[in-house]
């Protein structure tokens, strides 16, 4: 088999198929379907990827949270409830042990706090005690005003910075900065307002607001509560090294002994991985299902196109046979048709999708601004993946046919009008 | 003389229809050397087709021995035979069996893609026999766009595209009108004088009388196999 006989083979199957315009674009009309099906959930997985990403980097890949509770928690609730609280004294020892981190930040918080401003008020956020080196963590990047200092601290001042969710429910205008705002009884300033950090699902993490932690202390307490330590890493490469030793200190400052299990959790944004992969997972099995079933469709509707097709060209396979084709030959070029009809169609797909993201993400954006990094172009290598998968699909569907177009005997084929 | 190009012998061609046998060829024998002009003759179902069949390489015989230039074609597989038939046989058909999509260029040069040439040197080689046979201006033209007798005489322009061995020719003249069949006629007559071997095969009497040898067949039986010592002949006009 040379390359020059499929090229040549392409060439005749162009012939062939444009002969027969309408059959054709009927017939592969089930493999754009499918090829449509695996492109949208290529581009979707690639959206959430991006929206997760984006979510992983403000929240903070560097950082630990030496915490009583665990992010991942679920089986392990009740015992996870009668832990000890970790206390300041702990958090102090184990600042002072701890030369390996980049940064040891106490935190302390409160849920379930509202918070308003004049006749706007919201519900459910968590209000944050924390020192005023967390303004140098990614997760506290600030958008508007600035962080508050060790001085506003160290003088109990009531300073607040709201997260981006809080600001936009209570400043849909803008303007937060200055403005006085009411948690409980106690009026706070607004000094500053964070990034936004959480997208999709993970909107909640905008949802907080920080003070300091001498503040929160004098105006909420800090008895029954647990302190969470903040801990960044130098980097993520040193992420490993620094939770071993994370880890080893807490428990000997806690007095946990070799027997034991840790009496605390050191929780990493990557324990929201588990999330997305069932969400990952969730849109795999539905696209996937859609694409088998339109596959299978396609597949059907191709195999009996080129059965009728072999039955059609009988005297024509006659001829080539007459004229040296080997069995090979023709059945190559049943092959290459049937893989250029699936071919074609991915790429219809292709470009339709192309169009369809492009406007849909017009759509979405208007309607969720801040997701206006999803990007409205299919990654090229997913043109790659369709036009393999198309071509694999072809050969799928032309196999039989094909064969059955190679076994014909000559003297028959050529008898036959 | 010298070596023949098609040596049978002793060969027979038998199908079952139900429980009967029918013998569509009964121990022929015959041999064709270089440069011949045989016409193979005989009514309907006299087994000319199934000889012609056999001599083409398109079907094998039940038995008795076939030799092509010496080789055993009982031994040969199917690609075997694909490649003799590619290289060494030029078919001529009776309905010109044309690719109907394709330009008198692209029939002409089909032999030659399944001998696996460059597509440059098919292309010049196309158009040197497309010239040939008088089809210079005709090259880009689809079957359909051409006259029944241009259109054999691409069909003879694609069998002599690999230099073959024989050129068979099945009832060539039998879908044109007798104007046309006589220039056809003609033209293998020059392809005859330029050294081609042919074997034409038909079940008439003023065609057959073209050819250098007559082969009679009857009932799958060679009747009798002599030379035309006065072919007819065309002058050119």
């Amino acid at each position: 088999m040379k390359l020059s006989e499929i090229v040549e083979s392409i060439r005749f199957s162009f012939e062939s198929l444009k002969s027969n315009k309408t059959r054709s674009s009927l017939t592969s009309l089930g493999v754009v379907i499918g090829i449509g099906f695996v492109v949208l959930m290529g581009w979707s997985l690639n959206g959430l990827e991006q929206a997760w990403d984006k979510t992983i980097s403000t929240v903070g890949a560097d950082m630990m949270y030496v915490d009583k509770w665990d992010w991942t928690g679920g089986r392990k609730w009740n015992s996870i409830r009668s832990r000890k609280d970790i206390t300041i004294d702990q958090v102090k020892l184990f600042a002072e042990a701890n030369h390996g981190a980049d940064l040891t930040i106490p935190m302390l918080r409160s849920w379930g706090k509202r918070i308003g401003y004049k006749t706007n008020s919201i519900g459910g956020i968590a209000i944050m005690g924390t020192e005023s080196s967390y303004g140098r963590t990614s997760a506290g990047t600030i958008e508007t005003g600035r962080f508050f200092t060790e001085f506003e601290d160290e003088r109990t001042t009531n300073v607040i910075v709201l997260g981006y969710g809080v600001a936009k429910a209570l400043f849909p205008t803008g303007n937060a900065l200055g403005k006085s705002v009411k948690v409980g009884k106690y009026s706070f300033y607004v000094i500053g307002v964070l990034e936004k950090r959480g997208f999709l699902f993970m909107d909640f993490i905008d949802n907080q607001a920080f003070v300091p932690l001498k503040t929160f202390i004098n105006n909420f307490g800090s008895s029954r509560r647990s302190f969470s330590i903040a801990v960044k890493a130098e980097s993520v490469a040193d992420m490993d090294r620094l939770r071993e030793e994370s880890r080893g200190y807490m428990r000997t400052i806690r007095g946990v002994t070799a027997d034991k299990d840790d009496d605390f959790s050191i929780n990493e944004s990557k324990a929201f991985d588990d999330n997305i992969k069932d969400i990952r997972l969730y849109i795999w099995s539905i696209g996937i299902g859609l694409t088998l079933l339109s596959f299978i469709v396609g597949i059907i509707g191709i195999m009996n196109i080129m059965f009728v097709s072999v039955a059609e060209r009988t005297k024509e396979i006659g001829i080539r046979k007459a004229l040296g084709a080997k069995k090979s030959s023709i059945l190559t070029q049943f092959l290459v048709e049937a893989s250029l009809l699936c071919f074609i169609g991915a790429i219809v797909a292709f470009i339709g999708c192309s169009i369809l993201i492009f406007f849909g993400k017009m759509v979405i954006v208007s309607f969720y601004p801040d997701l206006s990094f999803i990007s409205g172009y299919l990654p090229p290598n997913l043109l790659i993946i369709a036009s393999i998968v198309s071509i694999f699909v072809g050969i799928l569907a032309g196999l039989i046919p094909a064969m059955r177009a190679a076994k014909l005997d000559p003297v028959e084929s050529l008898r036959f009008e | 003389m010298n070596q023949p190009i098609i040596e049978i012998e002793h060969i027979s061609k038998v199908y079952e229809m139900g429980s009967e046998e029918i013998f569509a060829l009964r121990d022929v024998s015959l041999s064709i050397y270089p440069n011949e002009y045989v016409a193979i003759m005989g009514p309907s179902g006299s087994g000319k087709s199934t000889l012609m069949n056999m001599l083409g390489c398109l079907d094998t015989p039940s038995s008795g021995v076939y030799n092509f230039k010496g080789l055993d074609v009982n031994e040969m597989d199917d690609n075997d035979l694909a490649t003799i038939r590619n290289k060494e046989i030029g078919f001529v058909f009776q309905t010109f069996n044309l690719l109907p999509r394709a330009s008198s260029l692209r029939n002409v040069e089909l032999p030659l893609i399944y001998a696996g040439e460059s597509t440059t040197k098919r292309k010049q080689r196309a158009e040197e026999v497309l010239a040939s046979v008088g089809l210079q201006d005709r090259m880009g033209h689809k079957p359909n766009e051409l006259s029944g007798g241009q259109r054999q005489r691409v069909a003879i322009a694609r069998a002599l595209i690999t230099n073959p061995a024989i050129i068979l020719a099945d009832e060539p003249t039998g879908n044109l009108d007798s104007k046309t069949g006589v220039e056809i006629m003609k033209l293998f007559h020059d392809l005859h004088s330029k050294g081609n071997t042919i074997i034409l095969v038909t079940h008439e009497e003023d065609i057959a009388r073209h050819a250098h040898r007559i082969v009679r067949l009857k009932d799958g039986l060679i009747e009798s196999d002599e030379k035309n010592s006065q072919p007819t002949y065309y002058e050119t006009i």
